[in-house]
């Protein structure tokens, strides 16, 4: 593989296939974590957060200071570790960029989609994006969403919660014709006919009637203990262009009771996940990044 | 995976799991031939649990015509397709589960509904099969003719589900005092997996809880001993709420035990897939033996046999007509001197029915007086 400042598409591709053969081993070719100084091999996607003077613009993937952050071309795979897989890829690559101020980090995350997927049916599944981080510095976790003893936090934004910002989806708006004849918030007292809706009466994160973000905040153990955290400080936004989703999300970087601290001048992994709704991805079955090198630039 | 042994099949097969049964198995007792579609199961069910907003396609219960119906369209015949060709030999099943035939990187074979596939439960209702110009509609063979009938159908609580297997986050299971299967409302996280993955197609999302719900078996009824609501709202009497004994350990005094083990009446639902389910069935006595086999297997010939001739046994007539006589779950039963008597846990009469009401007819003729004089009267017994 040639030096090359930007990365090239077959040079992605090339390091998604090594990646992909250590993959499961857990440890990357950019698990030299804490090792200042190493030089990175050449070719290698990684992720570089310049320090932001002036603030992180959690909320808004459009705003100018993303300029200020170099953009870095992450080769997704079809996930085929462990079932449900996805058995084909309908993506190659995750656009990122992050930015961090001391206080905050924020990721500013594109991928190519054509379709807008944020409501939730029958069959039908969502557009999301999830952006995981070891809780503690080293050498990561296994990809596999970390494993007993060594977890992960991960982020993740969902079309669907995005939309529910904006007021209610449920029936009326996948079916936007549908009657109901009598529902029970027609004939019973409130607390009585939310027992209907069973999901939202035990808590379940996914049934909330209101949501303050669009973001959420998870913890594992490996893949099949995805665990929320009730927590809303990450905050972000997601934004379609008609042929791109640019999403921005972020966290405090303090991470008390979750990790260590995102501290300027540190090095971390970071990997990432995307789903396409319109592919019917959903939990295991979604496109994945191996481990990558993320920069935290000095405090300036 | 775990290998564990399926009854129904006469082997052990395979299963993501290891097998664990259950204190005692929650089961239903369906008699088709007392079935009219009334679908007061059906509404008995939806007004009970699922007429909440997100819920508006899902029928737990559903009663489909067989053979042109289904719920959703094309459950069973998709499936069958799937799996392909298979044979048993005798009483013991070698072809393949769907847990045998499941493709690489699949835990279950299964083919996932279309959304459109939800909305259409009366397609195929009341449909005959046979061709009106060339089959006789009176026919000396019963077999020849145009034939139709009812097939009820709830969550199977399976032995081993196929949800329970799918599911990547351990969000269904089976509860051990009672093997009824429930998905967990708190863990589910919406993936869908479950809905490809039973063949039955009884796992259901719903729309604004964004999670997916089933069959609860009507636990909380279930538990302070009383009938599921769609056994109980049955006016045709066909059903039967009971528990069911492993093979090893049948007791001829419990109704289900009876009627599945010792009678072989009652036979399981698709029982080549594998999962062991948990829904038996008396078979239609007019429908050919051929399509019979496929759905409920090998004993179907001998099932419709001993059901017609209940008549001449009173024990098992006796039995049947215990079925919608209570709410309460029987725990056993006995059939003396003419009458059939349901009994709880305790050994305390439930419910006694006999097995011919007592009749008397009164007398054409008759003399009554009428102001002092004899006067003969005629009666009519209309």
């Amino acid at each position: 593989m040639s030096e090359e400042t930007t990365i090239t598409r077959r040079d992605a591709l090339l390091a998604a296939g090594t990646l992909a053969a250590v993959g499961a081993a857990g440890v990357g070719a950019a698990g030299v974590i804490g090792l200042v100084g190493t030089p990175e091999p050449p070719g290698e996607p990684h992720l570089t957060a310049p320090f932001a003077t002036g603030g992180v613009p959690l909320d808004d993937p459009a705003a100018d200071a993303w300029n200020a952050a170099p953009e870095s071309v992450i080769p997704v795979q079809a996930q085929n570790v462990a079932p449900p897989m996805l058995p084909t890829a309908g993506l190659l690559e995750l656009r990122a960029r992050a930015l961090h101020d001391g206080d905050a980090l924020a990721f500013r995350l594109q991928w190519d989609d054509e379709d807008v997927d944020d409501l939730d049916a029958v069959h039908r599944f969502h557009d999301a994006v999830a952006v995981m981080l070891p809780t503690s510095p080293g050498p990561p976790p296994a990809i596999t969403m970390g494993a007993r003893g060594t977890p992960t936090h991960i982020l993740q934004w969902r079309a669907t919660w995005e939309r529910d910002l904006t007021g209610k989806t449920g029936v009326d708006q996948v079916y936007p014709r549908v009657v109901h004849d009598v529902m029970p918030d027609d004939v019973l007292p409130p607390e009585t006919a939310k027992l209907y809706w069973v999901g939202r009466a035990v808590g379940n994160p996914l049934s909330a009637e209101t949501r303050e973000t669009p973001i959420e905040q998870i913890v594992a153990e490996g893949y099949g203990t995805t665990t929320h955290l009730p927590r809303t400080d990450a905050s972000g936004h997601g934004v379609h262009n008609g042929s791109s989703w640019t999403v921005a999300l972020g966290l405090p970087t303090n991470r008390e009771g979750i990790g260590a601290p995102l501290e300027p001048g540190s090095i971390w992994s970071v990997a990432f996940a995307v789903w396409l709704g319109n592919q019917q991805n959903r939990g295991g079955r979604k496109h994945y990044a191996n481990w990558v090198k993320l920069t935290l630039a000095p405090r300036e | 995976m775990a290998t564990v042994h399926n009854w129904q099949l006469g082997r052990d097969m395979e299963y993501p799991y290891e097998g664990a049964r259950p204190e005692k198995q929650f089961c239903m007792i369906m008699d088709t031939n007392k079935c009219i579609a009334c679908q007061s199961c059906t509404i008995a069910c939806k007004s009970t649990w699922t007429w909440g907003k997100g819920q508006e396609y899902m029928l737990w219960n559903n009663i489909e015509t067989k053979p042109f119906g289904f719920y959703p369209t094309g459950w069973d015949v998709n499936v069958l397709d799937l799996l392909a060709e298979q044979s048993w030999n005798g009483g013991t099943y070698e072809g393949k589960t769907l847990f045998e035939a499941a493709p690489t990187g699949e835990k279950v074979l299964g083919w996932t509904p279309d959304e459109e596939d939800w909305n259409h439960p009366n397609l195929g209702e009341d449909e005959p099969t046979g061709d009106a110009e060339t089959v006789p509609y009176l026919a000396e063979n019963p077999h020849s003719m145009m034939w139709m009938y009812y097939l009820q159908r709830i969550c199977n609580h399976c032995t081993y589900p196929a949800c329970v297997a799918a599911c990547p986050r351990d969000a269904i299971y089976k509860r051990p005092e009672d093997g009824i299967v429930l998905v967990d409302q708190e863990r589910c996280r919406g993936y869908q997996e479950c809905l490809t993955a039973c063949p039955y197609k009884k796992t259901m999302f719903n729309l604004e809880t964004r999670v997916s719900e089933k069959c609860i078996g009507c636990y909380p009824k279930v538990e302070q001993g009383l009938q599921t609501q769609c056994t109980t709202a049955c006016i045709g009497r066909l059903r039967l709420t009971n528990f069911l004994s492993h093979p090893d350990e049948v007791d001829p005094r419990k109704p289900a035990d009876y009627l599945v083990h010792v009678k072989k009446l009652a036979l399981p639902l698709y029982p080549q897939l594998g999962l062991e389910p948990n829904v038996y069935y008396v078979p239609p006595v007019h429908v050919p033996v051929d399509y019979l086999t496929q759905m409920f297997g090998p004993g179907v010939e001998q099932a419709i046999e001993t059901y017609r001739g209940a008549k001449d046994d009173p024990e098992l007539l006796g039995l049947l007509m215990l079925f919608g006589s209570t709410e309460r779950i029987i725990d056993t039963f006995d059939v003396k001197k003419g009458v059939a008597r349901g009994y709880d846990e305790n050994g305390k009469e439930i419910v006694a029915v006999p097995l011919r009401e007592p009749t008397f007819v009164r007398p054409f003729e008759f003399v009554s007086e009428v102001k002092g004089e004899q006067v003969t009267g005629y009666r009519h017994n209309t």
